[in-house]
């Protein structure tokens, strides 16, 4: 079976670097997009099975991503989870709301970020997967 | 020319009026415009509609009385001086207006020819200073925060990076690691965390330093504050092989005090106990009614480390102090850490000290005041020096056009509120109650009122209009419903002590908010 594929939207190089080592060695293939325009014709090319998206970025923030995104039928099914360094208080619901599966604050733990990705593409969970996302109930 | 001093009057005793008048008119012509008005419901109508530069205002109105007069001036008019009229007898009161915002007091029949034009002229100078030097002060605050939020970000960024890609090489992403190299790397990624741990405290410094650490108290479990500490820091205790237990006195009263706030004090005491603690050490937390004040709730950390040097007990608490033995726990810290709790102790409404054995481990213990809506309501009955007042709870909820009040609003407009409402309350009578529950899709405020229904209503009306003013919250789209119910107060002529009765009323109160809170709760089917 084919790797699945996950765009990794975030305008810090080593980020974006660290993240695709970390998914790659994980099994999964990235693509890359570093600023709010580019994100969404990266998603059109690709088409990935998720997108791990930053916030802060040039030419309009990752809210902005968001609605484009729901905006097109097939890009709107892709989930999305939301990686900020943004306060969460003032932005979880908000993301949320929006259309994103989960709000996760930088830094982030891996761990955590992995058995959530797993659960967002509805794959089998890890053995620990369970305890480490007992506090994330993801949204349908 | 200089325009005329716009002054408002309002005063009800003929003769009063008729001094004051004599001494303006003493006055160059076209210096002072006097408006005279008799009583206070008159003044605050006018005041909303009229532009006047300073207020002159009797304390004995026929329709307002001492202090309450002053705060309802400031509600209505928050940036107009105001100079309180007072009788010879009456200089503590005049004083008690000044701590409510009146710029000065003048003694009836002492005014000083003279005297008047300059007692108004150093006021309004006085004013203007005063909010002046409030518009600079806040502007710095507001520099230094956002300077600082501006840098903890900058900084997170590359230690985030730094983080991210130890872990990959530790995780052998990049390849095998030999035995040396995993060991240096496990000491970058400590000094990593430590670092992160460092920018967190002096974020949080900086907010004590502003005045912004916000506390929110509410109703709330000591219990699940330890519980959730406790597995946040199991971990770091198996590591050191140091056991962790944890001894809750059966039915532990609830406390009133910020949730979040609990966990993070127990966290910092928690973290230090087993820092300082040898391996095959144990650290315990306990908790229990206070027993020197039943109205506390002390909370313990005791481990069986090092111990604090004789003398230093108090000491610790300072900002960036640090043990003089470093040897026996690695590296400090920035030494905020106590500083911080202490900070978070006290403005909760409680103490935090420590005692030591040098050698045989410390105790840190921490009071929070437990959770007593007869505490709560006790002064103002105390205030109404009778135990049948007429007994009412106002419910105001705040809710959204969209139906549920999401996390981010609530975090964001909580304290408006309560400050709006706090701002309603005309006089010592009235509780305004801290959070007291979840009720789902709104947030639910309660306020004690020791009136009838007629005393509920215009509470309830300068609800409405403060609500209707301000705009943070009508931008935010939020909407307001009030009501009010009476609840059981005591029969006129019973003779009841002042005890029974409170207690008579906790009951009544504490009844109709849970029928408030049960009749929220939805149900699925």
């Amino acid at each position: 079976m084919a790797n699945k594929k996950i765009l990794i939207v975030d305008d810090d190089l080593d980020v974006r670097q660290a993240m695709h080592v970390r998914l790659k060695a994980n099994g999964y293939d990235t693509s890359f997009a570093t600023d709010a325009m580019s994100s969404v014709s990266e998603a059109k090319k690709h088409s990935p099975d998720l997108i791990i998206l930053d916030l802060g970025l040039p030419g309009g923030d990752g809210y902005t991503v968001i609605e484009r995104l729901k905006r097109q039928p097939a890009l709107a099914v892709i989930p999305i989870i939301v990686v900020s360094a943004r306060d969460v208080r003032a932005n979880r619901d908000r993301a949320i709301a929006a259309g994103a599966k989960v709000y996760l604050q930088k830094p982030v733990d891996n761990a955590e970020l992995l058995a959530i990705i797993r659960q967002a593409l509805g794959e089998p969970a890890e053995p620990n997967d369970e305890t480490i996302t007992g506090n994330w109930k993801l949204l349908a | 020319m200089k325009p005329p001093l716009r002054v408002l009057v309002v005063e009800d005793n003929a003769g009063d009026a008729r001094l004051l008048r004599e001494m303006f008119s003493k006055e160059k012509p076209g210096s002072f415009e006097v408006t005279h008005l008799l009583r206070i419901s008159e003044a605050l109508t006018h005041l909303a509609t009229t532009q006047v530069d300073i207020i002159l205002l009797d304390m004995g109105l026929p329709d307002g009385h001492g202090l309450e007069t002053v705060r309802r001036t400031r509600v209505v008019a928050p940036n107009v001086p105001v100079i309180v009229l007072t009788g010879l007898d009456d200089e503590a009161l005049a004083a008690e207006a000044m701590k409510e915002g009146a710029q000065d007091y003048l003694i009836k029949g002492q005014i000083e020819n003279r005297a008047l034009p300059r007692a108004l002229r150093h006021a309004i100078e006085r004013h203007r200073m005063q909010a002046e030097t409030d518009l600079i002060r806040t502007h710095q605050l507001e520099f230094k925060d956002e300077f600082l939020s501006h840098v903890s970000h900058e900084l997170r960024s590359p230690l985030n990076a730094i983080y991210q890609f130890v872990t990959i090489l530790l995780d052998k992403l990049a390849g095998e690691v030999n035995p040396d190299q995993h060991q240096y790397l496990e000491i970058v990624l400590r000094n990593v965390k430590q670092l992160q741990a460092m920018i967190d405290d002096l974020l949080e410094v900086t907010r004590v330093q502003a005045g912004k650490l916000t506390i929110e108290p509410q109703c709330t479990s000591v219990a699940q504050a330890i519980a959730d500490a406790v597995n946040t820091l199991q971990g770091a205790a198996t590591a050191k092989a140091v056991a962790l237990s944890v001894e809750i006195e059966q039915q532990l009263p609830l406390v009133c005090a910020d949730p979040t706030r609990i966990r993070q004090i127990l966290i910092i005491l928690l973290d230090n106990a087993i820092k300082f603690t040898p391996a095959n050490g144990a650290v315990k937390v306990e908790a229990r009614v206070f027993k020197d004040n039943s109205d506390l709730l002390v909370f313990q950390v005791s481990d069986t480390g090092c111990g604090i040097a004789s003398g230093m007990t108090e000491r610790i608490f300072e900002r960036l102090f640090q043990a003089s033995d470093p040897a026996s726990a690695g590296r400090q810290g920035l030494g905020l850490g106590l500083y911080i709790c202490k900070e978070l102790v006290t403005l909760q409404g409680g103490q935090i000290w420590a005692e030591s054995t040098p050698g045989q481990g410390a105790i840190l213990s921490v009071t929070l005041p437990i959770f007593s809506l007869r505490n709560l309501i006790a002064p103002a009955f105390r205030k109404a020096r009778r135990t049948h007042a007429p007994l009412t709870l106002v419910v105001s909820q705040i809710g959204s056009d969209t139906g549920w009040l999401s996390d981010e609003a609530r975090a964001q407009h909580t304290q408006g509120v309560r400050t709006l409402l706090q701002r309603c309350l005309l006089s010592d009578l009235d509780v305004l109650l801290p959070k007291m529950g979840s009720a789902g899709a709104a947030e639910l405020f309660f306020i004690v009122a020791l009136t009838d229904s007629i005393g509920a209503e215009s509470l309830t009306r300068r609800i409405r209009q403060q609500f209707d003013d301000s705009d943070p919250i009508q931008q935010a789209g939020l909407t307001l419903s009030t009501s009010y119910q009476s609840a059981a107060a005591s029969q006129p002529g019973s003779a009841e002590s002042m005890e029974v009765s409170l207690e008579r009323a906790a009951t009544s109160i504490q009844k109709l908010m849970d029928e408030e809170f049960s009749s929220r709760i939805v149900t699925n089917g």
